[in-house]
This record gives C-alpha cells, structure tokens and sequence, in this order.
C-alpha cells in the first residue's frame, strides 16, 4: 500500500510537471504555425501579382499551377532555412523531448511496480552488450594475428 | 447573355479524366509488398549483426582485376543504387566489367543504440573490405562512399589508407558549416544529447519530416498529380512505385552515432577541420593519398555542393578529380544522366587505375 501511494505520487509530480510543459510546448508550436501561415500568406499574394488573371484554358491552369508551387516551394524553403525557424523548431522539439521524458518516467513507475526493469535498466543491458562485442571483436583479432604469425613462423 | 467567366469544356474534361485515374488507380498498381527492389542477382557474403555484404554476379566473362565496395547512406537502403535495369549504377558498373560489392547496413533495432562511428568504420566496413581482399587476393580494394556513406568512407580511408587503391566519393557529406540545406539548418538547432537520451536511435518519422520540407510543394503536390496522370503508362507507374516505396524504406539510425554525427559534422564542423576523432584516432584528410574522385551534383538539395567540393581540396592526394553535374542528389545516381555521363566517366577514371 506504501508502494502504491508513492508510486502515484511520483506519477501524480509528472502530470503536473506535463501541464507545465504543454504551456511552453503550446508557445513554440503556435510560433511554429504562425511562421507557415504566414508564409503562406506572402507566398499567395505573389502569385496573386505575377498570375492576377483566373485560368481560362488547360494550358493557362498549367501554367498557373507551375507559378505556384515554385513561389510556394522557393518562399517555404526560404523559411525553413532562416534562423528563426531553426532557432523555434530545436525549442519545439526539445519540449517534445521533455514530454516523452515525463511519459517515459511515468512507464518506469509503472514498469518498476510489475517488478519489471526500467528503460534505464534495459540501456544498461545494451551498452554492457555493444562493450562484450567490441571486447570479444577485439580478442579475435588479437587471436587472428596471433594465428598468422605462428602459421608464418612455420 | 455570353458569361465572361465561361469554363473551357476541356478543364472538364481534364477533371473527369484525373478523377476517373485516381479511381481506377487500385485497380493498377501494385502493393508494396509485391514490388521486389533488389534487381541485380546477388550472393550474401559476408553478415555481421544486422550489416550485410552483398557480392554482385559478374555480366561480363572477364572482370578488372581490383574490386569496387560501395558504402550507401544511412538514410534510406542501398535499393536505389539498383532499382530499376535501365538505371541501375551497379548493374552499369558491371556491364563495364567491374567487380561489384554492396555494404547493406541493414536496420538498426532499439539494443543498438550505442553503435558508433568506431563500429561503422573500424567495425563493418574494415570488416567488409578485409573480406573483399581475402575473397578477391588483392591487398587493396577501390571504395565508393555515397552521401553520408561517403563521410564514413572518407574517415575509413584516412585511417586505412593502405586498403583503399581508389577512393571515389560521390555526394559526400564533408562541410557541415558551409552545407546550406534545411537538413542543415535544422540540425544545427538540434538538442542532440537530449533527443538520443529521451528516444534512443533516431526514427524515421523524424527523416520523414526531413525529407517533407524539401521542395514541399514540389514533392508533396506534383509528384502524385504526375503519378495519377500518368496511371495508364505501365513503365511510369513502376518507376514511380520502386522510387516510393524506396523512399518509405528508412530504418533507424543508432542513436550514439547520430549524435556524434550532427555534432561532429554539422554542429562543430570537425571533419574538415581536421579535428576529429573516431575512438581516439585522428581523421586526417591529408592521409588520403590514393587517387581521388569526387562527383558533386549542382542541384543537390540534400547535400549542397559547397558542403562535399572541400574534400577534393583537403586530401593529400596528387591523383584527384572533381566533376559537377547538372542534376539532383538521386538524379547523380539514378537516372538516365548517370547512365549516359556519370557512370561512363567514373568507369574510365577507375578502369586507368585498376
């Protein structure tokens, strides 16, 4: 029963800790949203100035279309490359980080009360198995040389 | 009265023809699963964990005696280097009459997540070009690096340089700083040790959103109006699906080395700078003293031009080549050009040095 009201304790903390998160989670991807939006606004408005006339004709709609999509595809690539949406996008992500973070917290809680080993405790596991493997590599290696040099000797 | 904003009956006509292609395109296509990508016959030599090396049958009856490993990318499969028989980059190879390995760096599960540079470079692919010379009786091979598979390359040749006779890197990702790519911009932004503590290797959904902001519209709008235009043109609707579900095939990759990647490529820009390290060994471009090729493509927008020319000024090679060619990223290796230009000139530099 104390196992239990700790346990919801803990999950309890990062509930909380996850609203908090959302809050700036929520400012970065409005931010992001924006950005587009507003990208998208400009964009249209040069292609309302370089095709003002509506498409009559197959050909024409062909030709509107190719207008377009290279002032659409050169205005968001503009975009995507500036400072300010790398600079949002790395904020955006870092506190989607934050909130796996917490789910992956309240997982162990409840992985650790089924006696079952954290994520914490499987990478243990895996990076004492990627160490066994480069050791043992390395053993056979030094043995394979060793091979060769007495086969040479004899 | 005459309506000035009449409709042309023939934008009907063109609306009822595209609406009638998407319906009828189930009926034409095939599903994923029936279409096969691996085209030319191949033998499985070599497998260690989930690395593959693939020994390519010969086409011609008499082969050059130095054989050629190529080392894909890391995103997506090696597939593209032979989707399809007219555009296949080792299919040609062959035909010239050269010896052809494949280094499939198969797909990454979650207990791999601490592979590093050190076990792609001094592990699989020293592991691959000791088997090729074994296979083959020869003390050096001729190596080929494709984009980040070149990088990998590149730093495998500074510190094997008496394996590698030729050294052929074609899109390599080498200048991280002066790379002016999305991919670029969003790495440089990146929280890399907190993105592989929190999620392990890097999934693909994340190369998916890469890949989605390149040329958008383009991509995510002209490519399918072309497809279900073209729905009734066998050849095109195969092509089109190889491409797709080549697209669609990006594994994981391991979350320790794609962190020492962004931060030593493009956050810190070591690699050029000749200051990086790979298990306390010094990547030094000068060591590469073999001959050199370098293919850049002009219209890369995944690896630009300026972030691969670097290499070919940075080696200590005397032997070295630079070509440019007006095409894309895949174009380089996957199309009618790299048929008709690419390929017949890598074929004639190698062939005066095997």
């Amino acid at each position: 029963m104390r196992a239990f009201a700790t346990n919801s304790k803990k999950v309890a903390t990062e509930l909380i800790e996850i609203n908090e998160n959302l809050l700036e989670f929520n400012k970065y991807v409005t931010e992001y949203y924006k950005q587009l939006a507003e990208t998208w606004n400009e964009a249209q408005k040069k292609v309302n100035l370089k095709a003002p006339e509506v498409p009559h004709d197959v050909e024409q709609i062909d030709a509107f279309k190719r207008i377009w999509i290279d002032i659409f595809d050169n205005d968001f690539t503009e975009l995507f490359d500036s400072k300010k949406f790398g600079e949002n996008y790395g904020k955006l992500v870092s506190k989607e980080l934050d909130l796996t973070k917490h789910w992956n917290n309240i997982t162990n809680v409840i992985l650790q009360s089924a006696n079952l080993p954290s994520k914490e405790e499987i990478d243990e596991v895996y990076k004492e198995l990627h160490s066994l493997k480069k050791r043992i590599t390395k053993i056979e290696i030094e043995l394979k040389k060793k091979r060769d040099v007495n086969k040479n000797e004899k | 009265m005459k309506s000035e904003t009449a409709i042309d009956p023939k934008i009907m006509e063109e609306i009822i023809r595209f609406n009638k292609n998407v319906f009828n395109a189930p009926k034409l296509v095939s599903a994923p699963d029936e279409i096969i990508l691996e085209v030319t016959p191949h033998d499985v030599v070599q497998e260690i964990d989930k690395t593959r090396l693939l020994h390519y049958r010969p086409l011609t009856d008499k082969q050059h005696k130095t054989p050629l490993l190529i080392s894909y990318a890391l995103i997506n499969r090696y597939h593209i280097l032979d989707l399809q028989p007219e555009k296949s980059w080792v299919r040609n190879l062959l035909q010239q009459g050269f010896d052809i390995y494949m280094l499939d760096w198969g797909a990454p599960t979650a207990m791999d997540k601490y592979l590093d540079f050190d076990d792609y470079i001094n592990g699989y692919l020293d592991s691959a070009v000791e088997h090729i010379k074994n296979e083959s009786s020869v003390e050096k091979i001729s190596l080929q690096g494709y984009c980040t598979g070149a990088t990998l390359a590149t730093a495998y040749t500074t510190l094997h340089p008496e394996s590698v006779k030729n050294y052929i890197a074609t899109a390599p990702v080498i200048d991280g700083w002066r790379d002016t790519t999305v991919i670029s911009n969003l790495s440089k932004n990146m929280d890399v040790d907190k993105m592989v503590k929190t999620i392990g290797n890097m999934p693909p959904e994340f190369m998916y959103y890469c890949f989605s902001v390149l040329k958008p519209f383009e991509q995510g709008i002209e490519k399918y109006v072309k497809f279900f235009k073209n729905i009734d043109n066998k050849q095109f609707v195969d092509n089109f699906l190889r491409v797709e579900k080549w697209l669609s095939d990006t594994p994981p990759i391991p979350g320790e080395l794609f962190k020492q990647w962004i931060k030593d490529i493009y956050q810190e820009n070591l690699l050029i700078q000749n200051k990086m390290y790979v298990n306390n060994n010094h990547i030094d471009l000068k060591k590469i003293d073999m001959p050199i090729f370098t293919q850049v493509a002009v219209g890369d927008h995944l690896v630009s031009p300026e972030c691969s020319m670097p290499l070919h000024y940075a080696v200590g090679s005397e032997d070295k080549t630079l070509r440019m060619y007006p095409t894309g990223h895949v174009g380089m290796i996957a199309s009618s050009l790299s048929q008709k230009k690419v390929l017949p000139e890598l074929g004639k530099w190698l062939l005066e040095r095997s």
